[in-house]
């Protein structure tokens, strides 16, 4: 057995194939090259700031105003907290973010179960799985814009072709989206039919990684399908089920267009999501200052929901312990 | 360093001779606006300037608007405006009557609409945009079944008296009864974006007799008198019962679609004059000939159409300002909306929409212009965004049955009024 050793390379000097340093580095050792990381990290730097912290900065600094859309509404004024404090007395806030919320511990678990259910049923090999995995894709890439308009027309009582289906199986004629509780229900509808072949890829994707030995070990152990389910197949998908939740969550909670289409929030305020009444308070009442209150509120939303998903289940402590009690 | 000067002094006189000769017009997207678009290569061959259009959807022109337009930079020359906005805008406008004379179009002048259509642009007592479009509630009725032998016979026969283009609230609601009572739709509602709700409140609210919202002594009131506003919201409720399932969340295009390629999908409703062009182009529409264009019928108070026009205006701070006057002239101009009406959409102006020789073959001129009588216009104030979001949430609930009407309006009543506190006049 041979080996051939590279001779050890000098912190800041090139190494040679001789074993020597570079002449023309040479002079760049020491203090000069110290401040070569950061130079490189300065593109990175620019573009985060421009893109993440100024944005999150000004809106900020706008939710201290009254700040109008159009100078013909009126001067801006400094307000400090006001914005917060008018959104904390407003009950359309509290009923956007009680949609919203909702919205989310609705969807997201039926979307987890339908893909969970769908990856464990498809990952076998027949005639025509790829066709059917394929298709069953095919929702996720409606436009979500695209998929409000049609569903509000499939729903319509006279002409809708989902209704009409309903209708000829003795579901008596009704205004689904003409109803508060139907309405809500059927935008829950219109994202679980969409999206829920996202958590199928992810979730399929994980299926496929796990090493077949481990199943077949536990199955040789006495472990039915079910329990090979729960203590093999469930806990080495959970940081594939994480990420997909926390996709899904980041998703849901920024959900728009296809509502907006699709009911435009209403009737009444029913389908009125937070999104929904962030937009209706910057573009139809003018109040960007209340606008960007409500997006600094949704951040922080966002962040404690995203910081618990990942800390309670995606850090490495957490992934090494379960590894650990398998 | 001097001839980087020199060329930089340069630019800047040649950038500015380049935008003194062109125009930038924000446009919404609207039939009428595409006949104005596909003219203005007659303008830049007649006055020289080079125009740049903007066309966005109708929803999109309030914020393009707020966010390009204030009393110290434009991001446009022209800029048009829903008649709810202009007290939002009306401060950074250059009123009409300082703008500079054309020096190829005529200043149009300003008694070539009538006075209900021009009080479209007026605010605090000044024109400050010039009303482009007639845009008022027209009634639309299908003749075909007014001439229908067997429905004639049978509505009669319960009736007693003869089917004809509903005129007033009774008719109406007999009619729609009747159509209802044989499967077809007897009354399109309008449901969908607040402001048209709104439109359809004010409607019933005016038609038994109080209007909404009044300014007294240079402040908005709430002047909604609750007995006469149920009774409008129980009509409409009534109404409603009357219209074809689903309809408790149609906005224009649902409307359309019921009433044009739906053989027995609608038998009357209202719609703007800017939508005739949808309902009467044949390859599109199963009814293209086959409508009555009249004025809305008339409540037992009186007979009322709701206005909801746009009117062009130039920012006090345009670049251009003697280019977007001339713009605004050659748009108003008798030619120009003669070209309006030819394409099927609806001008403001009185001479073109009474030209007798487009009447003939375009009866819904005659419909406008007598809607124009009974001109109406929904309430106009900062706050009307808001006011509207309340108006729609409550009238809705009120006439699909979910609260009932008279605490709909005492609703209404109440959170308007808190708007109109806080935005302490």
């Amino acid at each position: 057995m041979t080996s051939s050793r590279k001779p050890p390379i000098k912190q800041g000097v090139e190494a040679r194939a001789d074993g020597g340093a570079h002449p023309s580095l040479t002079r760049k050792s020491g203090k000069g090259r110290e401040g070569a990381p950061l130079l490189f990290l300065i593109p990175a730097l620019v573009v985060v700031f421009a893109v993440l912290l100024f944005p999150i900065g000004f809106s900020l600094y706008v939710s201290t105003f009254n700040w109008p859309l159009s100078e013909g509404m009126g001067p801006r004024v400094f307000v400090g907290l006001g914005n917060y404090g008018a959104l904390f007395t407003d009950a359309e806030f509290w009923n956007s973010l009680k949609l919203q919320l909702g919205f989310v511990f609705v969807a997201l678990p039926v979307e987890l179960l339908l893909g969970f259910g769908a990856a464990l049923l498809l990952n076998r090999e027949f005639f025509g799985a790829r066709v059917v995995r394929t298709l069953l894709l095919l929702p996720v890439f409606f436009l979500p814009v695209l998929s409000g308009i049609t569903w509000r027309f499939m729903l319509q009582p006279r002409y809708g072709p989902l209704s009409q289906v309903l209708v000829s199986l003795g579901i008596p004629e009704t205004s689904w989206l003409g109803n508060p509780g139907w309405a809500y229900a059927a935008v829950l509808m219109q994202d679980i039919w969409r999206m829920w072949p996202f958590m199928f890829m992810l979730l399929y994707a994980g299926l496929t990684s796990i090493p077949n030995e481990l199943l077949e070990a536990a199955e040789i152990d006495g472990a039915g399908y079910w329990k090979r389910i729960r203590i093999v197949i469930t806990p080495l998908l959970t940081p594939t089920i994480m990420t997909a939740l926390l996709l899904r969550l980041i998703d849901a909670l920024r959900i728009f267009s296809e509502v907006f289409t699709m009911t435009e929030g209403g009737p009444g305020s029913a389908t009125l999501l937070f999104s929904l009444y962030t937009n209706k308070q910057a573009f139809t009442y003018m109040k960007v200052g209340m606008a960007s209150a409500m997006a600094i509120f949704l951040l922080v939303l966002s962040v404690v929901f995203a910081a618990t998903l990942v800390r309670k289940n995606m850090s490495l402590d957490v992934l090494e312990r379960k590894a650990g009690n398998r | 360093m001097k001839k980087i000067a020199v060329l930089a002094l340069l630019s800047c006189i040649a950038f500015g001779a380049l935008s003194a000769q062109s125009i930038k017009v924000l446009l919404w997207d609207d039939p009428l606006t595409k006949i104005i678009q596909s003219n203005i290569p007659d303008f830049e061959k007649a006055t020289g300037y080079k125009v740049e259009v903007e066309m966005v959807a109708p929803p999109q022109v309030l914020p393009k608007t707020a966010v390009g337009v204030t009393s110290t930079s434009s991001d446009y020359d022209v800029v048009p405006m829903d008649e709810g906005n202009i007290p939002v805008f009306a401060s950074l406008m250059s009123p009409y009557d300082s703008l500079p004379d054309g020096k190829v179009f005529k200043k149009t002048p300003k008694e070539s609409v009538t006075p209900a259509m021009l009080d479209v642009g007026i605010w605090d007592g000044k024109l400050i945009a010039f009303p482009i479009n007639g845009n008022i509630y027209v009634w639309f009725t299908r003749q075909d079944m007014v001439d229908n032998p067997k429905y004639k016979a049978e509505f009669k026969a319960k009736y007693g008296y003869d089917l004809t283009v509903p005129a007033t609230f009774k008719q109406l609601e007999e009619e729609a009864a009747y159509f209802t009572s044989i499967g077809i739709g007897g009354f399109g509602p309008f449901n969908g974006g607040p402001a048209g709700v709104v439109a359809e409140a004010v409607y019933m609210w005016e038609s038994f007799g109080t209007s909404f919202i009044n300014w007294v002594g240079g402040k908005p009131k709430v002047v909604l008198d609750e007995a006469k506003a149920v009774m409008g919201m129980e009509f409409y409720k009534k109404l409603m019962t009357l219209s074809p399932k689903g309809s408790e969340t149609w906005a224009h295009n649902e409307r359309i679609a019921a009433f044009c390629a739906d053989p027995k999908g609608v038998f009357t409703q209202f719609h703007w004059p800017s939508y005739i062009a949808s309902y009467e182009n044949p390859d599109k529409s199963l009814v293209s000939g086959k409508i009555t264009y009249s004025a809305p019928p008339g409540g037992p108070a009186k007979r009322v159409a709701i206005r909801g026009a746009w009117a062009v205006g130039v920012p006090l701070a345009a670049k251009n300002k003697a280019g977007a006057a001339e713009f605004v002239y050659w748009w108003t101009s008798k030619a120009i909306s003669q070209k309006v009406v030819e394409g099927n959409a609806i001008p403001a102006r009185t001479e073109v929409l009474q030209d007798p020789a487009y009447a003939k073959n375009m009866p819904w001129l005659a419909a406008i212009a007598d809607s124009m009588k009974y001109a109406v216009a929904r309430p106009r104030l900062k706050e009307m965004p808001q006011i509207q979001d309340v108006v729609k949430k409550y009238w809705i609930m009120g006439i699909t049955g979910q609260m009932p009407t008279v605490d709909a309006i005492r609703n209404i009543t109440k959170e308007t009024n808190d708007i109109i506190a806080k935005a302490a006049y």
